[in-house]
C-alpha cells in the first residue's frame, strides 16, 4: 500500500490494541485483587475484602487503560 | 440428521439435548483417541494443504480460477490482520497467519457441513494447542528480541504511569498478558463454536421433534419456529466462524507484534 494509506493503519491498530486489552485488563484486575481479598478474607474471617479487592481491581484496571489507551 | 442421532431417553417426551449427548463421543474403531473431531482435523488438514497447493504451486502472474480464490484469501489475510499489527514484518509471517486463519475457518465450517455437522474447535483442546503454541512464540519472540528483562519490563512498566502506581498495576499487566492472553485466546475460539452448536442442535431437534416425532396440531408451529430457527442461526453461525477465524488469526498477529516491538 501507499504512504497515504499508512495512517489509517496505525489508528487501526491502536483501536484494535485497545479493544482487545481493556476486558483483558479489566479480568486481570477483578483476578487478582479480587482473589487477594478473598485470601485476606480467608485468614481474617471476615468477609468484605473480596468485594473490596474486586471494586480495587477494576478500578486500577481502568484507571490503567486510561493511561494507556487514553491520550 | 443432527436429529436422529439424539433421540432422548424418554421417546415421548420432548427433552433438549445435553452437552454430554453432543460432546463426549464414542471412539471410532474401538482406538481411544481417535473421535470424530479428530478425523475432521485430520480432514480439515488435509482440504487446507490440498487448496493451498492447488492454488499457489504453480503461481501465474494473471491468477485464474482456485488461485484467485485463495489470493482473495491471501490479500485478506495480509490487508487485515498482518499489515495493521505487523507493518513490515507482515509478509515474514504470512505462512502462519494464512495457515491459521484458513485451518480455523474449515475447522469451523465443519459445524454446518451436513452429515459432518461438527465445529473440530469445539473441543477446547484444539483451540488450545494453538493458542500454546502463539503463547510460546510470542514468549520466545519477545525474549528474543527485547531480552529477557528488557521484555518483561517493557511488559509490566508501560510508560507513563506514576512511578508508585507501578507496585499495584504491574501485577495487573503481568496478569493480563501472562496468564489471561492464551487462555481467552482459546477460549473465545472455542466458547463460540461449543455454544454455537448447542444452539444448531436443539433448533434442529425441537423441528425434527414436533415434526417428525410427535406430530400434533399445537406442536407444528413449533416445529415450523425450530425449521426456520435452525436456518437463521446457521446463517449466523457462517458469519461468526468466518468471525472466529479471522480473530484468532488477528490476536495472533497483535500478540507477535507486540513482542516484536515493544508497545510504544
Amino acid at each position: 500500500m501507499s504512504e497515504q494509506e499508512r495512517r489509517p493503519e496505525d489508528d487501526g491498530r491502536d483501536f484494535a490494541d485497545a479493544a482487545w486489552s481493556v476486558p483483558s485488563y479489566l479480568l486481570a484486575g477483578m483476578a487478582i485483587y479480587g482473589g487477594i481479598g478473598w485470601l485476606l478474607d480467608r485468614w481474617l474471617g471476615t468477609s468484605a475484602f473480596f468485594l473490596i479487592g474486586i471494586v480495587l481491581g477494576t478500578v486500577l484496571a481502568g484507571y490503567l487503560c486510561y493511561r494507556k489507551f487514553g491520550r | 440428521m443432527t436429529a436422529l442421532t439424539l433421540l432422548a431417553a424418554d421417546p415421548d417426551k420432548f427433552t433438549p439435548p445435553t452437552p454430554q449427548e453432543l460432546f463426549e463421543l464414542a471412539p471410532i474403531a474401538g482406538i481411544g483417541w481417535l473421535t470424530k473431531p479428530v478425523l475432521l482435523a485430520i480432514l480439515s488438514s488435509i482440504i487446507v494443504i490440498a487448496f493451498c497447493w492447488s492454488a499457489f504451486s504453480k503461481p501465474k502472474l494473471v491468477p485464474r480460477g482456485i488461485q484467485n480464490v485463495a489470493e482473495i484469501g491471501y490479500t485478506f489475510v495480509r490487508d487485515q490482520v498482518a499489515r495493521p499489527f505487523l507493518g513490515k514484518d507482515a509478509d515474514r509471517w504470512m505462512g502462519l497467519l494464512l495457515t491459521l486463519f484458513f485451518l480455523i475457518w474449515v475447522w469451523n465450517l465443519m459445524g454446518v457441513v451436513p452429515v459432518l455437522q461438527f465445529p473440530v474447535a469445539s473441543h477446547i483442546a484444539f483451540p488450545a494447542i494453538l493458542a500454546l503454541t502463539i503463547y510460546v512464540l510470542k514468549i520466545y519472540l519477545g525474549i528474543k528480541h527485547q531480552g529477557a528483562i528488557g521484555y518483561f519490563k517493557n511488559m509490566m512498566f508501560p510508560p507513563g504511569v506514576p512511578k508508585a502506581m507501578y507496585i499495584l498495576l504491574s501485577p495487573l499487566e503481568f496478569a493480563s498478558n501472562m496468564i489471561l492472553a492464551p487462555f481467552t485466546h482459546a477460549v473465545r475460539l472455542f466458547a463460540n463454536m461449543f455454544a454455537g452448536h448447542m444452539l444448531l442442535a436443539f433448533f434442529s431437534l425441537v423441528g425434527f421433534w414436533f415434526l417428525f416425532e410427535q406430530l400434533t396440531p399445537l406442536g407444528a408451529p413449533i416445529g415450523v419456529l425450530g425449521v426456520v430457527m435452525t436456518i437463521v442461526f446457521t446463517a449466523l453461525e457462517l458469519l461468526i466462524q468466518f468471525l472466529q477465524a479471522f480473530l484468532f488469526a488477528m490476536l495472533a498477529a497483535m500478540y507477535i507484534g507486540g513482542a516484536l516491538h515493544p508497545e510504544h
